[in-house]
């Protein structure tokens, strides 16, 4: 039990001490579903349940990569960019969904961090965004 | 006959030892490297820029971010935001020679151009931090304006130049006094400088700021997406657009950007290798670098690097 405190003590240390400076946080998620990339990327592409917290800001129909913003800042991070991305997967009728987010925690000051605004916070907020939206994203792939 | 199979000996003798003088010297010159701060997973990624492949990885402090090089030195200067030290690694064996506790953020580096001082800007406290080289510790600290984010030293001034991100401008030391401080476009983040100009990277503007160190007169232009670095050679100026995930390529004589080309996700940072003619890109989305010819401005190579690879700061070996 005591190493045990002590073990949790070091990583609540470690993790504060990486807290510290201005470290861009990024979360990247995927999936793999059963059709091939050209039709994944015609359902990701207008995809409109992202559209009620998100913004397109550009989209790629080459590279098949979409981006967005964040519409209002709805969380505990800020300056929120991310891209969602069909590539090819194990044969030709798969495809591998991948979203990538890039943002920064809300507190970009002096330490100490205020508790609820640091790196941890954004991480798992963003991911609260990004691995639903995924699955909703699936759904729709599969009823297709 | 004796004598001349002495001479062939003697003539064979010296054309062994020369040859091994010049691998011994040749061994021992580095290759053209470059050095990429992977933020994600606390190492450095060298890269040998004629192989292009990486050919070593070196675990640093937590979360390396801004370097620089010393080229007459053979030392990189790295910046661990995350334990608040300087990692020091000698070029020539790539292995780290000594750490620098510094009890505050690193965020960008330069040197003086002899060498003899590293300049670290400290972004919580707003100092800039002066590291004596030859006793390898802070020897001084100067007090600057807000948020100091990027650090770039003009050799033809001897100006010391700052970025200040929450306050919009471009400062301007001369030994260790401010001497100007100049509106930039919104966010200044990179700075870079040549001959009479300095140039700043206006993340929230779109913009890069161009400043004429002579008259002070400022210019600015349009770029991609939330740009984050600037960098100058010969007539062209480059500028990372983080999210576009594309270079602008600026025509420096008409003050105009003429292009972009694509890079791989989330490009940070950038430098060139003059004599190799490469211009090489970080990636922070993809963990790689982008190596392109300047010569017609096409990709060479993606090369895959640590975790969020970003080099903040000149970190080619020349």
């Amino acid at each position: 039990m005591r190493k045990f405190i002590l073990a949790l003590i070091a990583l609540v240390f470690s993790m504060s001490v990486f807290a510290h400076g201005p470290t861009p946080q990024k979360v990247q998620e995927s999936i793999t579903v059963n059709i091939p990339p050209a039709k994944a990327w015609s359902v990701v592409k207008n995809f409109t349940d992202f559209n009620k917290i998100m913004k397109t800001r550009s989209f790629d129909d080459e590279i098949m990569k979409i981006k967005y913003e964040m519409l209002k800042k709805d969380g505990p991070f800020s300056d929120y960019n991310a891209y969602i991305i069909v590539k090819k997967g194990a044969n030709d009728n798969e495809s591998v969904i991948q979203w990538t987010a890039r943002f920064y925690r809300t507190y970009k000051l002096n330490p100490p961090i205020p508790e609820g605004q640091d790196d941890a916070t954004a991480v798992a907020a963003v991911k609260k965004i990004v691995e639903p939206g995924l699955v909703s994203l699936k759904k729709a792939l599969q009823s297709k | 006959m004796i004598n001349r199979n002495k001479k062939i000996i003697v003539i064979l003798l010296i054309s062994f030892l020369l040859s091994l003088i010049y691998f011994y010297s040749n061994h021992h010159k580095s290759n053209p490297k470059a050095y990429i701060t992977n933020q994600g997973n606390n190492t450095v990624s060298v890269v040998d820029l004629i192989a292009l492949e990486v050919i070593k990885t070196i675990k640093v402090g937590i979360a390396p971010l801004g370097i620089t090089i010393l080229n007459k030195k053979n030392l990189a200067f790295i910046g661990n935001v995350g334990t608040d030290d300087i990692s020091v690694i000698d070029t020539r064996t790539d292995q780290i020679i000594k750490t620098i506790k510094l009890n505050t953020a690193p965020l960008s580096i330069t040197s003086n151009p002899d060498e003899s001082k590293v300049y670290v800007t400290d972004w919580f406290k707003n100092n800039v931090l002066i590291i004596s080289v030859d006793e390898m510790k802070v020897i001084e600290s100067i007090k600057v304006g807000k948020t100091p984010s990027g650090i770039t030293f003009n050799e033809k001034y001897n100006y010391l130049i700052i970025t200040n991100r929450d306050s919009n401008t471009m400062e301007v030391y001369k030994e260790n006094k401010l001497i100007n401080s100049l509106s930039t476009g919104k966010h200044p983040f990179g700075v870079h400088t040549k001959g009479q100009y300095a140039y700043t990277a206006n993340v929230y503007d779109d913009s890069i700021t161009i400043i004429n160190l002579e008259d002070w007169t400022t210019k600015i232009i349009k770029v991609g997406a939330h740009p984050y670095n600037i960098l100058t050679h010969q007539n062209l100026g480059f500028v990372t657009n983080t999210v576009d995930d594309s270079l602008s390529i600026i025509d420096l004589k008409i003050g105009k950007e003429i292009k972009q080309i694509y890079t791989g996700e989330t490009p940070e940072n950038l430098d060139v290798h003059r004599k190799l003619n490469l211009l090489v890109v970080t990636n922070w989305g993809s963990d790689s670098i982008s190596v392109y010819s300047l010569k017609n401005l096409k990709l060479i190579k993606e090369i895959k690097t640590g975790a969020q690879s970003r080099s903040f700061g000149e970190f080619i070996l020349q």
